[in-house]
């Protein structure tokens, strides 16, 4: 690339203002003395002020209020509140979330028996069996049993025989052969 | 003061939520209006080998109890209130009164009381799972054969 080829390729940017100021005395220089850098130039303003002319006859034409008008509309009217939460939400520094990640997780702990019922209520509460508190046969004979493969509860109260008041852990006198 | 404000509303919302979610989760868990009792009388013996179709659902649970005859008498729903109780009428002379105590983890606690004309033969306190296994009382006799009952209960 020569001297006139570099130079021509500065001259619109000369033009448009956006060389600095040894660049555009090169360039003014260069144009003052060269014919074909000249011409180069001269044709470069012939097209920006036929395009000027063009452009301004266009624009004269053109109704630029009514988009104003809504734009300025759209600017001061006032923005729904699930717009501004969603902002919020969205713009907010990772360091935001910590908080409620913490009240959710504690939460999260403090609900764990309503999500997996039976958890901590012991063998009877976790595997569906139905469970006895307490038994209270009045001086009769009662046997409490529990078979696993069925999940099956069984309180099984013995008949009370004339003089006898036997506890539970004395061997029953009739029923199942559990 | 803006970003901490903006913070704090966040946190703010978030916690409201998370607060709004938990509480609705434990009070689902907490006294329901009533719980619909069944008791089942079932009269079981070694005279036969029936056993009724009616039982069915049952059957590996009550083969448990290895006798050969198994009859539905009776199977009697109630709607208990609250902290109410209800009297279920056994054959024999016999009643079977439920009073749910307390709903917790979906287990229902039930204070069950059988009396003999008005005798009481048995006080139990027992936990059901809520619409979960049954819960079997044996032993009274009954026409040559003994009576089994089956209790099971459902928050309403």
């Amino acid at each position: 690339m020569n001297e006139c080829e570099r130079i021509q390729e500065s001259i619109g940017p000369w033009l448009d203002g956006e060389l600095n100021s040894a660049e555009c005395e090169r360039v003014r220089t260069h144009v003052g003395s060269c014919p074909a850098c000249l011409a180069a130039q001269q044709k470069i303003e012939k097209i920006d002020l036929a395009l000027r002319s063009d452009l301004v006859a266009q624009a004269a034409k053109l109704e630029f209020a009514p988009f104003w008008r809504a734009l300025e509309r759209r600017i001061s009217e006032p923005r729904p509140w699930y717009q501004e939460w969603r902002d919020r939400l969205v713009s907010a520094p990772r360091s935001a979330w910590a908080v409620p990640a913490l009240i959710a997780l504690l939460l999260a702990v403090w609900s764990f028996d309503s999500y997996f019922p039976g958890w901590r209520g012991g063998v009877a509460a976790r595997s569906g069996f139905a469970a006895v508190d307490s038994i209270d046969a009045h001086g009769r004979s009662v046997a409490l049993w529990r078979e696993n493969e069925t999940k099956t509860t069984v309180i099984w109260l013995y008949e009370e025989q004339e003089g006898e008041h036997e506890t539970a852990e004395e061997a029953p006198k009739s029923g199942p052969a559990f | 003061m803006k970003r901490l404000k903006k913070h704090l509303s966040l946190a703010l919302l978030f916690s409201l939520v998370s607060v709004a979610a938990a509480v609705r989760v434990a009070a689902a868990d907490k006294d329901p209006q009533s719980v619909q009792v069944t008791i089942g009388t079932i009269l079981v013996s070694n005279q036969s080998d029936e056993f009724d179709a009616k039982l069915k659902g049952m059957e590996k649970q009550l083969r448990v109890l290895k006798y050969r005859s198994y009859r539905l008498l009776k199977d009697e729903s109630q709607n208990v209130p609250w902290r109410g109780n209800k009297s279920f009428e056994i054959p024999g002379g016999r009643s079977l009164t439920v009073a749910p105590q307390e709903f917790q983890n979906n287990r229902i606690a039930l204070k069950v009381r059988l009396t003999e004309r008005n005798k009481p033969l048995l006080d139990t306190t027992v936990t059901v799972p809520n619409k979960g296994n049954f819960l079997y009382l044996g032993g009274p006799p009954h026409e040559g054969g003994t009576l089994v009952l089956s209790i099971s209960a459902a928050v309403q």
